[in-house]
């Protein structure tokens, strides 16, 4: 049904094996067939990256601080708050999984997947589960994700830099009033592919993505998020199991016919 | 919104369509059944109406009711739904109803009778009259799993574009009907839809009270649309329609024994003396613009 996806395989990517079945003169794939019945593509992991960031996770904002930027996928992925690159956990959640950002705590060790993942289903940090899952299947079809309504730079005079978070711990505060369970919730901005997409003046979004919760939304939900977002299309967005889909619900007016 | 548009079934259709705008053709059907002696009688939880040869290619013309399949080729026979039956007599004033093979019946009375035999009556009435005073055909939406499809024209000439699900709530506010409940409804709805080349439509009755007469329903419920489709980020795209899937509404057609089959020689003979058109041939530039 959807176009080429991002593999979704849980775990660290894996290194192809290459030769080590011909320089013991047997052939590797009749290994594969005697230990696994499955066809070998569906096995495969991500594919290995060449340029890998890293950042350093700071737990009284719930971001990461972006330490070495490598590649160009930092031009739209994070926030700058002045002067300085950050991440969100849904961000740090997805360039993990691809590996291309190595996590690491207030010391010097490294975070694994599985840390990373609870806290993206972590509510603390502004995000769920499903929002994640959400951002992944967006951003891995090149689209550019925000949070819906954060500035992607801010620039703070005068400020201490332990003390210019302010806005952004009040503005995490407040999405976990909103991110309650079951309701619809005003989560994405997101812009099409587009090279010239700029932080500092990024336009108004293509859409937003509403992440609405266990009940399909009724007409007055609707209507009153359509209200939220002005003319900006919205998309609504329910994830079961891992399963992400997206609906329009358009007002339309049939046409009185001759 | 992507939309392909209107899927003909045949070469110069779109065009006998615009030369026999709908409403024409009802208002002649209007003046014949206003002036025929027939009158419809309660059969099953429908209605039936037999007619003269007149009568008879105008229902046809018009898409009203299904027609019985008979050896009598003088009369014709029609089984109409309630809405239909409701349609006929009130909004376009020119049925008679029998009740009880007695006398015939007027409109708040009706009215009553249909209400008593379906709860959810009004509702749906409201729905459909909504739907064809705009002039689009509506027929029984139970092969594709929803309350009607919808026509531009007569089915023998177009494809139908729409599925559409009818909702209702009351005048608070409140979400008073079952459909969509739970995402799997929304689901099956898109899927089964969107399989057969028809985009979804939500009809959203509103300001329904169990205690309204019928003048007061009218005046105070209104109908909202709102059109349900899946966007497919991977292209970028509403997918109202998929084209992959023959209509099911051409296999019931064929595979309905009991009722006739329309053939375009309605709309070749009592309205058109153009050459005719190539009857049966699926024209390939008619193929759905929307791909997978």
């Amino acid at each position: 049904m959807d176009g080429e996806e991002v593999s979704k395989v849980e775990g660290e990517t894996r290194r192809r094996r290459k030769g080590k079945g011909k320089e013991r003169g047997e052939n590797p794939a009749r290994n594969r067939q005697q230990n696994n019945f499955l066809p070998s593509s569906s096995l495969s992991g991500c594919q290995i990256r060449t340029e890998v960031s890293k950042a350093r996770w700071v737990e009284e904002i719930g971001m990461a601080q972006v330490i070495e930027k490598n590649g160009s996928l930092w031009a739209t992925t994070g926030v700058i708050r002045n002067g300085n690159l950050y991440c969100h956990i849904e961000e740090i959640g997805y360039l993990a999984q691809i590996g291309a950002l190595v996590l690491l705590d207030d010391g010097e060790n490294v975070m694994g997947l599985k840390d990373i993942f609870t806290k993206c289903a972590d509510r603390r940090y502004g995000c769920t589960w499903e929002f994640f899952e959400a951002y992944r299947d967006l951003k891995s079809l090149g689209f550019i994700v925000g949070r819906h309504g954060q500035p992607w730079s801010l620039k703070h005079d005068n400020l201490k830099p332990n003390s210019n978070f302010t806005v952004d711990t009040d503005f995490i505060a407040d999405r976990i009033e909103e991110l309650q369970i079951g309701a619809a919730n005003l989560i994405f901005d997101i812009y099409k592919p587009n090279s010239k997409f700029k932080k500092t003046d990024p336009g108004a979004p293509s859409f937003i993505i509403c992440l609405v919760g266990d009940w399909p939304p009724i007409r007055k939900e609707v209507e009153y998020l359509e209200e939220k977002c002005k003319l900006v299309p919205l998309k609504f967005c329910h994830v079961n199991h891992g399963d992400v889909r997206f609906f329009s619900f358009p007002e339309v007016s049939l046409p009185v016919l001759p | 919104m992507e939309l392909s548009g209107p899927r003909w079934k045949g070469k110069n259709y779109a065009q006998i369509a615009n030369s026999n705008p709908m409403s024409e053709i009802i208002a002649q059907l209007q003046v014949c059944l206003s002036n025929s002696e027939s009158a419809a009688l309660p059969i099953g939880t429908d209605f039936l109406l037999e007619t003269e040869p007149e009568l008879t290619d105008l229902f046809n013309c018009t898409s009203f009711g299904r027609q019985l399949k008979t050896s009598n080729g003088s009369k014709g026979y029609f089984q109409l739904s309630p809405e239909e039956t409701f349609y006929l007599h009130h909004y376009l004033n020119c049925l008679k109803v029998l009740i009880n093979n007695a006398n015939l019946i007027n409109v708040n009375d009706l009215w009553n009778f249909m209400r008593s035999r379906n709860e959810l009556f009004p509702i749906y009435y409201r729905a459909y009259m909504h739907l064809r005073s705009k002039n689009w055909v509506v027929k029984s939406g139970t092969n594709n799993g929803v309350d009607y499809v919808v026509y531009r024209h007569h089915p023998e000439l177009v494809h139908s574009e729409y599925a559409v699900i009818v909702d209702w709530e009351k005048e608070s506010g409140e979400k008073e009907g079952g459909r969509l409940r739970v995402w799997s409804d929304l689901h099956c709805a898109v899927r089964a839809c969107n399989g057969v080349a028809k985009a979804v439509l939500l009809l959203n009755v509103m300001g329904y009270e169990v205690k309204f007469s019928l003048p007061e329903l009218l005046e105070r419920m209104t109908v909202g649309e709102r059109q349900i489709t899946r966007w497919l980020p991977s292209q970028c795209r509403d997918d109202c329609k998929l084209d992959n899937d023959v209509e099911a509404d051409d296999i019931d057609v064929a595979s309905d024994k009991n009722v006739i089959n329309h053939t375009t020689r309605y709309w070749v003979v009592p309205l058109q003396t153009q050459t005719q058109p190539e009857i049966g041939e699926e024209d390939s530039d008619y193929a759905p613009s929307m791909s997978l």
